[in-house]
C-alpha cells in the first residue's frame, strides 16, 4: 500500500497489529467437541484392549476420526496421531486375539 | 457231641456261601470245584484255550457283561445265573491263567454292577460341528467390519469434499470484498506473526470451518476482525445432525473503535430470536439494557427485527432513514448489530468468585462497515450523556462493592510479597557494608511510612 493514499479512509499510519484473541479470556467460546472426543477415543480404545470389545475398539477409531475433523490449526498434531495410533492398535490387537468376526447385537 | 453237630451245618453252611453270595469269593476258591460244569455249561466252546487264546478273553468279556446287566434277578435266578459267572469267569480265570494277567485287569467284572447294557441305537445322530466362522474361507462372515470399514470411507470422503467446498466458499467471499476491503483500510490480511506490518493479502486459516481476516489503518478505527463461520461441512456427524436443525453460515465482523470517536451507548438491533440470546449472554447488553427488546416496527424495520436500547435517544440517532433503509434491504441476511461503548464479550462463566478488575472494555461494535462513520457523527445530547455517564458509574460501583474484600486480600498479599522480596534481598547481599546501608534504608523508609499515618 503507498502511503499517498490519503485521499480514502485508509490511514497507514494507523495501523495495528492482529492479535489473537486469548482464550483464557472466553473459553465459553471455543468448541469443545475435538477434546471430548480425544477422550472418549483414548476410553472406549482402552476399553476395547482390556475387555477384548472389538465394537470398542472400533468406536474409538471413529472418534478419533471425528476429533481429527473438528481440531483447530493450532492443536497439537502429536495427540491427534497418538490417539488415532492407539484405537488402530485396539482393533488390531482384538482381531489378533480373537479373529472371529465380529458378531451383531441383534 | 451237639457241637459236632452244630458244626456240621454251619460248615455246610459256609460251603455253601461261597458258592450262592458273593461274586468276589468265585475268583479265589472255585478254581477246581467248578471245572466240573466246564463241560455242561453253555460255555463249553470257550474250553479250549491253547486255539483261541487272544480271542477268548474278549469274548468272554461281552458274555461276562451280558449276565451282569441282568438287573430283576429272583433268589431262585441267583444261583443259576451265579452258576453262569461263575463258569464265565472260570472260563476267563483259565483263559487268563495262561494268557497275559494284563488282559484281565483291563475288564473288572464288577464294576459294571447293576448297570444297563447301553442299547447299541441304531438311530445314533449324527452332530455336524460348524466350522468356526474365522476358518472357513469366506468375507461374508466378516460383513460388520466391512460395515465398519465403508463408513470410515465415507467419512472420509465427506471430510475431503466439505473442506474443499468451506475453502473455495471462503476465496468466493474474499474475491468479491477484496476490493471493497483494500479502499477501506491500509492493511488487509494479518496473522500477527510477521515483523512488518504488511498485507498477507489471504485469510487466516484457523480451521478447516472458519476463517479469519484482520483489517486495519483506516480512520477513527483501530481495527476490523471479519470471521467467516462455515457449517462443519468436513465433519459427518455434523451434516446429519444438520439435516435436523438448519443452520446458515455466518459472516462475524468486530470493529473495534477508537476511543475519541464513539460516544457512550449501547445498543442492539436483529432478530428476535438473536436478541433474547444476546440479551441473556453479553455482558453489556444485559446490564444496560434491562427492558426486553422492542419491536422493529416503531422505527420502520420489519416485524421480524427487535431492538435493545440503553436509552430512547439512542434509537433515534442510530436508526436514521438511511440506516433503516439499509437494514429493511437486508434483514433477512441480519442477524444482529450490537454497538457498545462497554463491549467485552459474552459472560464468563465464573466458578470461583467474581472477577478482581473490571474485564477490558473496548469501544466496539459489530456490524457492517459503512455504518462506521455514522457512529461517529453521533453525538448525544447533554442529557443523555448524564444519564449514561450515571449508569456507568453505578454499574462500577456495584461491582466495586462485590469485589472489596477479595481486592483488599489481593493488597495485602502483594505487600507481604514486596516485603518478603526486599528482605530476602537484603539477605542475599554479600557484602556486608551494601547490607548495612540497605538495612537503614529500609529503616528509614519504616519512619517516614509511619510518621505520614
Amino acid at each position: 500500500m503507498s502511503a499517498n493514499n490519503m485521499t480514502g479512509p485508509q490511514r497507514v499510519n494507523k495501523i495495528i497489529r492482529y492479535k489473537p484473541p486469548t482464550t483464557e479470556a472466553n473459553p465459553t467460546l471455543e468448541d469443545p467437541t475435538p477434546d471430548y472426543m480425544n477422550l472418549l477415543g483414548m476410553i472406549f480404545s482402552m476399553c476395547g484392549l482390556m475387555l477384548k470389545l472389538k465394537w470398542c475398539a472400533w468406536i474409538a477409531v471413529y472418534c478419533s476420526f471425528i476429533s481429527f475433523a473438528n481440531s483447530r490449526s493450532s492443536e497439537d498434531t502429536k495427540q491427534m496421531m497418538s490417539s488415532f495410533m492407539l484405537s488402530i492398535s485396539a482393533v488390531v490387537m482384538s482381531y489378533l486375539q480373537n479373529p472371529q468376526p465380529m458378531s451383531p447385537p441383534w | 457231641m451237639k457241637s459236632v453237630y452244630l458244626l456240621a451245618p454251619t460248615l455246610l453252611l459256609l460251603l455253601a456261601l461261597p458258592a450262592s453270595s458273593g461274586r468276589y469269593n468265585d475268583d479265589f476258591d472255585d478254581g477246581e470245584d467248578l471245572s466240573d460244569f466246564a463241560d455242561d455249561n453253555d460255555f463249553a466252546e470257550f474250553e479250549d484255550v491253547s486255539e483261541d487264546a487272544t480271542a477268548e478273553p474278549e469274548m468272554a468279556t461281552p458274555s461276562r457283561a451280558a449276565p451282569h446287566v441282568q438287573t430283576a434277578e429272583d433268589d431262585e435266578d441267583e444261583a443259576t445265573v451265579e452258576l453262569e459267572e461263575e463258569d464265565g469267569q472260570d472260563d476267563g480265570f483259565e483263559d487268563s491263567d495262561t494268557q497275559d494277567q494284563d488282559m484281565y485287569s483291563k475288564y473288572d467284572p464288577d464294576e459294571f454292577d447293576g448297570m444297563e447294557k447301553p442299547s447299541p441305537s441304531l438311530k445314533d445322530p449324527l452332530i455336524i460341528h460348524t466350522v468356526p466362522a474365522h476358518l472357513q474361507n469366506s468375507w461374508e462372515s466378516y460383513y460388520m467390519e466391512i460395515l465398519m470399514v465403508t463408513g470410515l470411507l465415507a467419512y472420509i470422503m465427506n471430510y475431503i469434499i466439505g473442506k474443499n467446498k468451506n475453502s473455495r466458499l471462503a476465496a468466493a467471499w474474499f474475491n468479491s470484498h477484496r476490493e471493497l476491503l483494500e479502499s477501506n483500510f491500509a492493511l488487509v490480511g494479518d496473522d500477527g506473526t510477521n515483523k512488518d506490518a504488511v498485507s498477507t493479502g489471504k485469510l487466516n486459516q484457523e480451521n478447516e470451518h472458519i476463517y479469519n481476516l484482520w483489517c486495519s489503518g483506516r480512520v477513527c478505527c483501530e481495527g476490523m476482525l471479519i470471521q467467516l463461520k462455515f457449517l462443519k461441512r468436513q465433519d459427518l456427524l455434523n451434516v446429519l445432525a444438520r439435516m435436523m436443525r438448519p443452520v446458515c453460515d455466518q459472516v462475524q465482523i468486530k470493529v473495534t473503535l477508537n476511543d475519541e470517536d464513539m460516544d457512550t451507548f449501547v445498543f442492539a438491533v436483529g432478530t428476535r430470536k438473536a436478541m433474547a440470546r444476546m440479551q441473556k449472554e453479553m455482558q453489556d447488553l444485559s446490564e444496560f439494557c434491562s427492558d426486553k427488546p422492542k419491536s422493529g416496527a416503531k422505527y420502520g424495520l420489519p416485524e421480524t427485527l427487535a431492538i435493545l436500547t440503553e436509552m430512547g435517544e439512542v434509537t433515534d440517532g442510530v436508526m436514521d432513514s438511511k440506516m433503516v433503509h439499509y437494514i429493511t434491504g437486508h434483514a433477512d441476511k441480519i442477524e444482529s448489530i450490537h454497538f457498545s461503548d462497554q463491549f467485552s464479550g459474552p459472560k464468563v462463566m465464573q466458578e470461583d468468585g467474581q472477577p478482581l478488575k473490571l474485564p477490558e472494555t473496548k469501544k466496539t461494535l459489530f456490524l457492517t462497515y459503512h455504518i462506521i462513520d455514522k457512529v461517529k457523527k453521533l453525538r448525544l445530547n447533554r442529557e443523555g450523556k448524564l444519564k449514561a455517564d450515571k449508569n456507568r458509574a453505578r454499574v462500577e460501583e456495584n461491582f466495586l462493592k462485590q469485589t472489596h474484600a477479595q481486592r483488599q486480600e489481593a493488597a495485602q498479599t502483594r505487600r507481604e510479597e514486596k516485603k518478603r522480596a526486599e528482605k530476602e534481598r537484603i539477605m542475599s547481599e554479600e557484602d556486608p557494608e551494601r547490607q548495612r546501608r540497605l538495612e537503614e534504608a529500609q529503616m528509614k523508609m519504616k519512619q517516614i511510612k509511619v510518621k505520614a499515618m
